[in-house]
């Protein structure tokens, strides 16, 4: 004891009157959506302010440093990064939204029906899926990669959202078991709700909050799994432009040391990446709500 | 201590065990035969393309791939048991010998990588909820947030741009350089990049979770108990409050496996470091069946038996999770 006698588990009972100016916005990731609008606004209608055409080879003007004329500089095939940029994420931003879409759908179904079935046949999905969980899920990827041919954009989307449904479900069977017994559900069963009904009107409201946040992961992980497949070549090919895609040109790129060829698309993407993990993050329950005893 | 239950239990994981690794190599059996490609290619590179239909037919009875693919799966399936996996297409060796040859190294990315890990995860977290919502942890807590989000892939990328093309500090790929194979020196140099990218992109995660649970553990009614018979902070801290949390770290860490060896994967690639990574890649793009089997295999069973320990580890810690099914189903449906 330093200082001899402390005062502890003492805290204030009235709370200080919140300043009243920027309170709604307190706590709440305003700058990560308003990044994320620009970004998805800015690839939808990059039509109108991206003058070069992505896919235009100027051989000409190949592999050049960021200058005015090109303001991102080319790559190594000669083509804008700046209308790439735009372009690609428009590709990149709907492989995440159908691949998270395509997963979720999976997650619901199964998890719920996991969660209203009998004991046995809940036992055998969820072993099920213990066993899909276990499977290293790039090798997956690769393999259903392989299964279904050339990579176009819904085919990857399809893989992705395929092989990420499963920890989804597991959350969701276990909202599930604990509220099918609760007298609402009862109720419209009685009055002849059909399985999908209930799950719609009385499940999905009560899970949705705690869903939300693995929606949103999985919307990231589904762009993360994208470029990197993209990038070691297994995904998208190099004609199809996305974030991945033009990164998989980065050994090239390392050879000449154009570092605006990775840097750019990189940072795109991280961007992204950062904003809708802080926009996960807020649908997440806090724990630091109440005051600390240390 | 050891009575029938325990054994039963025994068994059944046992049990789940070898279901899962059976329906893994399965899975990955009829998956990778279905997919188009030529393993030919892969054992006789370019002549493959060359070859009259007389040949191509000789050769895919030497490598057994003319049968219907139950067959195909069958006899593997015996050899497997006999412990012999075949030869690998692109290497014209045994497998087992291509796959020892590299599991070294893997192991070293993979197992300093995760001590690391466990570690700094570790330390993050205390320091983070000792200094709760003050300019050091929010700090922390932002860069974690960006550093956990940056793709292992192009972090690689980065590294590589400025550490090895850039400043020409590290080297930009391989184990060790020509002739330097013994060269301890040369090695670590060579580990550097690749280990700092399998951390960084996952230390956060784990350093995040520690946070949340200290900070959780910091509200408990013991923590105002023990302050108040004189405990300082420091002790509440690290003797109760992390004491309570370390078992959860455990059967996270034990999960955590999976995660860091897929990183390691993806790096090893980037990085074209000669470990397994690299090979599993390499054999599921070009149809080298044998070594792809026992690869995802190796894997699976990583991956199966840290999530069975992880699952008991959170067993025994909470016992709740112990009781049989029946039980548990009957409470909830209680509830």
């Amino acid at each position: 004891m330093r200082d001899g006698f402390q005062v502890v588990g003492i805290r204030q009972t009235v709370k200080p009157p919140v300043p009243a100016s920027g309170s709604r916005r307190q706590g709440k990731p305003v700058i990560s959506v308003l990044v994320l609008l620009l970004l998805v606004v800015g690839c939808l209608t990059c039509d109108i302010f991206v003058q070069r055409d992505p896919t235009y080879l100027d051989l000409a003007h190949s592999s050049v440093a960021p200058n005015r004329e090109f303001v991102f500089g080319t790559d190594t095939m000669g083509r804008d990064i700046f209308s790439m940029i735009w372009y690609g994420g428009r590709i990149s931003l709907w492989i995440g939204l159908v691949s998270t879409f395509i997963a979720t759908a999976m997650a619901v179904v199964l998890g719920a029906v996991s969660g209203c079935a009998s004991r046995r046949m809940d036992g055998v999905i969820m072993r099920a899926v213990d066993i899909l969980l276990s499977v290293p899920s790039l090798l997956v990827v690769i393999l259903l990669q392989a299964v279904l041919g050339k990579a176009g954009v819904l085919s990857i989307a399809l893989v992705i959202g395929v092989t990420g449904w499963m920890s989804m479900s597991k959350v969701i069977r276990t909202e599930v078991r604990q509220i099918r017994n609760s007298g609402y559900v009862t109720a419209s069963r009685c009055m002849g709700g059909r399985f999908f009904h209930i799950l719609w009107h009385h499940l999905a409201p009560n899970f949705i909050s705690s869903v939300m946040f693995m929606v949103i992961m999985s919307v990231r992980t589904a762009i993360v799994s994208e470029s990197t497949l993209s990038f070691m070549g297994i995904g998208l090919s190099v004609e199809t432009i996305s974030w991945g895609s033009m990164l998989s040109l980065a050994e090239q790129a390392l050879a000449q040391r154009a570092w605006w060829m990775i840097m750019i698309p990189g940072i795109f993407l991280v961007t992204t990446l950062v904003c809708l993990t802080n926009l996960g993050n807020y649908f997440r329950r806090r724990v630091n709500e109440r005051h600390s005893n240390l | 201590m050891i009575n029938k239950r325990h054994i039963e239990v025994l068994i059944q994981k046992v049990l789940f065990f070898l279901g899962s690794v059976f329906v893994l190599s399965v899975l990955v059996f009829y998956v990778s035969r279905l997919a188009p490609g030529d393993p030919l290619v892969s054992y006789y590179g370019e002549r493959a393309e060359k070859m009259s239909a007389e040949e191509r037919e000789w050769a895919e009875n030497k490598l057994g791939l003319k049968d219907s693919i139950h067959v195909q799966y069958i006899r593997w399936l015996q050899n497997a048991f006999r412990g012999e996996f075949g030869i690998s297409y692109k290497y014209k060796m045994d497998v087992t010998e291509v796959i020892g040859g590299r599991i070294g190294n893997t192991l070293i990315l993979g197992g300093i990588g995760f001590i690391l890990i466990f570690v700094l995860a570790l330390a993050l977290g205390v320091l983070c909820a000792w200094q709760e919502d003050k300019l050091a942890d929010r700090m922390i807590c932002k860069v974690g947030t960006i550093t956990s989000c940056i793709p292992e892939f192009w972090l690689s990328l980065a590294l590589i741009l400025i550490f090895a093309a850039a400043l020409r500090w590290l080297p930009s790929s391989g184990a060790y350089s020509i002739g330097k194979e013994n060269n301890l020196a040369d090695r670590v140099r060579h580990l550097i990049l690749p280990l700092s990218v399998v951390v960084i992109s996952h230390l956060w995660y784990y350093a995040y979770m520690i946070r949340n649970k200290l900070l959780e553990e910091v509200r408990a009614e013991y923590v105002l108990l023990a302050r108040m018979k004189g405990l300082c902070k420091r002790q509440v801290l690290l003797g109760h409050c992390l004491r309570n949390v370390m078992p959860a770290y455990f059967s996270l860490m034990a999960l955590s496996v999976p995660h860091v060896l897929g990183g390691t994967y993806i790096v090893e690639t980037v990085f074209s470091y000669p470990g397994i990574g690299t090979l599993t890649y390499e054999s599921a793009r070009y149809q080298d069946y044998n070594l792809l089997m026992l690869l995802s295999l190796l894997t699976g069973m990583i991956v199966i038996s840290c999530n069975m320990l992880a699952r008991t580890v959170s067993e025994r810690i909470d016992p709740r999770l112990r009781m049989d099914d029946r039980r548990r189903y009957e409470e909830v449906d209680r509830s």
